[in-house]
C-alpha cells in the first residue's frame, strides 16, 4: 500500500492483504541497497498466515520516494515514527543485514516495546572496505552487482532456485536498481559508522532469535556468533547458504520464524 | 566462495547441482503431474504464492524449472519461464500485458506464424498492430500510440535476416515507458545478450540453436527484471488488482518478476502451454553443448558464405557478417561474435531452380526447422511463408528465388560438396 508520510510516497508492503493494526504485526527491515522486494517469500507466507506484515520501502528504496536516511539511528527514528503513525504496537521486528542495525537501535526508541526481534543474517556491526564504499557513489550499478555476487552462497553461483526459473543474481541485481542512485551509498555509510551495536545487544530485554548464514560473506558468521553472545537467551539457528537468506533458504527461514512465533503467543 | 560462472560454465551447471539424496549428476526427469503437499497449509502456501515450489507440472515442474534458471543465468535475466514452444511463449507475452483495445507495434519482416499470430488472430481479441520497418527505429516511435503496449520484433529476421538495432530502439521504448519484447531465437545468448543492450523481455523457440538437435519442441520467455511496470493506467493486469489471488498486484509484490509470476499465475494456469519434463531434458542436454556448437555453427556459416559468393549460380547471397548486408554496421557492433547461422541465397534460375536445387541436395535435409546441428533448407516462398500474400512477401524481404540455409555443424568439405553435386543439377536444368 501506498501512504504520505513525511510528505513523501511511502511504500508499504504487507504481503497481499490489508494492515490490520489490532493484530500482531510483522515488521520486516531490508538490508542496504535492498527494498520490500527482498521479503518476498517472507511478507505473503506470514500475511496469510494471520499476522498483520509491513515491509517498508525506507525513503528512496523500492517504490518510496524521499531522501535516504544518512545513518542507523535516522532510519530506526523513521521507523518508529511510521509505527506510530500506523498505531501499530503488537510488534515483531524482523531485520536482515542493515535491517538488524535499525532494529538494534528501534528497540532503544520504541515506546511501545517491540515484542521480540529477529535478526536475519545479523550482527552488531557491519563494516564496508572503502572500494565499495567509493563504487557506490562512482557506480551503483556496478556496486550492487558485486553485493549481489558476495552476497549469495553457491545457489546464486549456480542459478539454483526453489522458486522455479527464478534467479538470485539477475532478481537481486534488479531489487537494488529500483532504489534511487544515492541510496546505496547512504546505506553503506550508515552502516559502517555504525558502532553502538554492542550496547544495544546487550540492552536487548525481549524474547530475540537470530538465523546466521554459514557461508555470508557480507555479515560473516563469526561476527555472527560473536553477536547473539552479546544478546540473553538469544535462540539462534544457522543455515546453509549466504547472506540472502531470505531468497536463498525461505522455506526453512519461514518455518524458524513461524516456530519462534508461535513460543511468543 | 562466491563465483561468477563464466557462459560455457553456466551453460552446464546452472539450474542444477546433484542432489544430495542420489547424487544425481544429471539433471532428473521429473515425470509426474503433482507433488505430495506435506501438508494443507503448505498446500495453501503454494497457492497463494506465499512461497516458490512445485503444485502441478502444468504450471511449473523441478526439471523444466532447472532449464527456466539456466536461460536465466544465460541471458542475465531475473526470471524465466518454459513453455510448449516459442509460439506459445509469444502468445503468453501478449496476452500477460495486453487486453482488448491494445495496440502493438511490430516488425514487419518476421517469421510467418509470428505475423499471422499479430495481423489475423490478435485482433478477433481486440490487439491490433501495426507492422513497420524493423531498420528504422523512426518509424518504430511514430508508430507508437497512447493504447501501444509492447514493441515485438526478431533480433535476427527470418528469415529475411534484417538485424534490429537493439540499443536505438531500446532507448524509444525506454522513453514512452513501453517494454521492447524481442525474439532472440536466431541469435541466442551466446552472439548476443539483448538485455544488455536495453531489451526488457525475451522470447526464445527452444526448438533451434538452443536445443540444437532438432529432436523436442519447447519455447521460453525470460524476464529482464528491467521494466517498471508501476503505471496502472498502462498495464492494469499487472500493477493493477488481478482478479487471481484476491486482487494481487503482481507488480507490487513480485516487482522485477512481475511478468513472470503473472504468466505462471494465469497464462500457464489458464492457457496451460506447459512443456514436458523429458522435452525440458532434451533441451537442456543441447544447452550443454551450445557454445561448442555456436562457434562451429559461425565457422561453418563464414565459409559457406564465401562458397556461396563466388559460385557462379548464385545470383545473390544475404548474410548479416557480408559488408553488402544493409545491415552489417548495426550486425558488427551488437553481434560481434557473429550474426548467426543462416544464409539466404538465390540461385540463377528462379523459382523453378530453386526448386531443383532443393530436391538435389543429398547431405542437407528438406525442412521445416532451422538451428538443427544438420544442414537444412527450404524454400519459404512455398513454405513457411507460403500463406502470406506477394505484397507480404515483398514487404518482408523475401524472394521466388530464395533459399533459407541452416548451416549445421559437418565438415565443411562434406556440405559444399554436396551443393556443388545440387548445383550441377539445377545447371542441367537452366540448360
Amino acid at each position: 500500500m501506498i501512504i504520505n508520510f513525511k510528505g513523501a510516497k511511502t511504500y508499504l508492503g504487507t504481503g497481499g492483504k490489508s494492515l490490520d493494526s489490532t493484530k500482531k504485526t510483522l515488521c520486516f527491515l531490508h538490508g542496504s541497497g535492498q527494498n520490500h522486494f527482498s521479503f518476498v517469500q517472507q511478507a505473503r507466507f506470514f500475511a496469510y498466515k494471520g499476522y498483520s506484515v509491513i515491509v517498508p520501502d525506507m525513503p528512496a528504496h523500492g517504490l518510496s520516494d524521499g531522501n535516504p536516511c544518512k545513518s542507523i539511528k535516522e532510519n530506526a527514528e523513521w521507523i518508529n515514527d511510521l509505527l506510530v503513525e500506523l498505531k501499530l504496537k503488537n510488534v515483531v521486528v524482523i531485520g536482515h543485514s542493515q535491517g538488524c542495525l535499525v532494529a538494534l537501535e528501534l528497540n532503544k526508541i520504541f515506546k511501545n516495546t517491540l515484542e521480540a526481534i529477529i535478526f536475519v543474517a545479523g550482527s552488531n556491526e557491519i563494516p564496508v572496505n572503502q572500494y565499495l564504499l567509493d563504487l557506490s557513489i562512482e557506480n551503483p550499478q556496478k556496486a550492487s552487482q558485486m553485493m549481489v555476487t558476495w552476497g549469495h552462497g553457491i545457489d546464486g553461483d549456480m542459478s539454483i532456485n526453489k522458486w522455479p526459473g527464478h534467479s538470485h543474481y539477475g532478481e537481486g541485481n534488479n531489487i537494488m536498481c529500483m532504489n534511487k542512485p544515492k541510496a546505496l551509498n547512504c546505506d553503506l555509510n550508515s552502516c559502517n559508522d555504525y558502532s553502538d551495536g554492542i550496547d544495544a545487544a546487550k540492552n536487548i530485554k525481549v524474547p530475540a532469535l537470530a538465523v546466521l548464514a554459514k557461508n555470508d560473506q557480507m555479515t560473516p558468521l563469526k561476527s555472527g556468533l560473536k553477536f547473539v553472545e552479546l544478546i540473553e537467551n538469544c535462540e539462534t539457528h544457522i543455515l546453509d547458504c549466504g547472506h540472502f537468506l531470505p531468497s536463498e533458504r525461505p522455506v526453512e527461514l519461514n518455518s524458524i520464524i513461524n516456530s519462534f512465533l508461535l513460543k511468543l503467543k | 566462495m562466491s563465483e561468477n560462472y563464466k557462459f560455457d560454465t553456466l551453460s552446464l551447471h546452472a539450474g542444477h547441482i546433484p542432489d544430495k539424496e542420489t547424487g544425481s549428476r544429471a539433471v532428473p526427469i521429473y515425470q509426474t503431474t503433482s507433488y505430495v503437499f506435506n501438508s494443507t497449509e503448505e498446500a495453501a502456501s503454494l497457492y497463494n504464492m506465499e512461497v516458490g515450489g512445485h503444485l502441478y507440472t502444468r504450471i511449473s515442474n523441478p526439471t523444466v524449472a532447472a532449464l527456466e534458471q539456466r536461460l536465466a543465468a544465460l541471458e542475465g535475466g531475473a526470471s524465466a519461464l518454459a513453455c510448449s514452444s516459442g509460439m506459445a511463449a509469444m502468445h503468453l507475452v501478449i496476452s500477460a500485458i495486453c487486453s482488448s483495445g491494445d495496440h502493438i507495434v511490430a516488425s514487419s519482416k518476421m517469421y510467418g506464424a509470428n505475423i499471422n499470430l499479430l495481423q489475423h488472430t490478435m485482433p478477433r481479441f481486440g490487439v491490433k498492430t501495426d507492422f513497420v520497418n524493423p531498420n528504422d527505429p523512426e518509424a518504430i516511435k511514430r508508430a507508437i500510440k497512447p493504447n501501444t503496449k509492447l514493441v515485438f520484433g526478431e533480433v535476427i529476421g527470418n528469415p529475411g535476416l534484417d538485424i534490429m538495432d537493439v540499443p536505438e530502439i531500446a532507448k524509444i521504448c525506454n522513453s514512452k515507458n513501453i517494454p521492447l519484447v524481442l525474439d532472440a531465437t536466431f541469435n541466442t545468448p551466446y552472439l548476443m545478450q539483448p538485455f544488455k543492450h536495453g531489451a526488457n523481455i525475451i522470447v526464445h523457440s527452444l526448438t533451434k540453436w538452443l536445443g540444437g538437435h532438432g529432436i523436442a519442441i519447447g519455447g521460453a520467455i525470460v524476464n529482464g527484471g528491467n521494466f517498471d511496470w508501476g503505471d496502472k493506467d498502462k498495464f492494469p493486469t499487472i500493477s493493477g488488482a488481478h482478479f487471481a489471488l484476491g486482487g494481487i498486484s503482481f507488480w507490487e509484490e513480485f516487482g522485477p518478476s512481475a511478468l513472470i509470476a503473472k504468466i505462471r499465475a494465469e497464462g500457464m494456469y489458464n492457457f496451460g502451454p506447459s512443456l514436458s519434463p523429458t522435452n525440458a531434458f532434451h533441451l537442456m542436454q543441447g544447452i550443454e553443448t551450445l557454445p561448442l556448437r555456436m562457434k562451429k555453427h559461425i565457422e561453418n556459416t563464414h565459409s559457406i558464405i564465401e562458397f556461396l559468393v563466388n559460385h557462379e549460380m548464385v545470383e545473390w547471397v544475404k548474410h548479416p557478417d557480408l559488408e553488402t548486408h544493409p545491415d552489417h554496421e548495426v550486425a558488427k557492433r551488437i553481434l560481434p561474435k557473429g550474426s548467426g547461422s543462416i544464409v539466404a541465397f538465390g540461385i540463377k534460375g528462379g523459382r523453378e531452380a530453386g526448386k531443383a536445387f532443393i530436391e538435389s541436395v543429398q547431405l542437407a535435409s528438406h525442412l521445416a526447422n532451422v538451428g538443427d546441428a544438420k544442414t537444412l533448407l527450404i524454400h519459404p516462398g512455398s513454405t513457411t511463408h507460403s500463406h502470406l500474400s506477394s505484397e507480404a512477401m515483398k514487404e518482408g524481404g523475401l524472394t521466388d528465388d530464395m533459399i533459407r540455409l541452416s548451416v549445421g555443424l559437418e565438415d565443411i568439405n562434406d556440405i559444399t560438396k554436396d551443393f556443388e553435386r545440387a548445383f550441377k543439377a539445377v545447371k542441367k536444368l537452366n540448360k
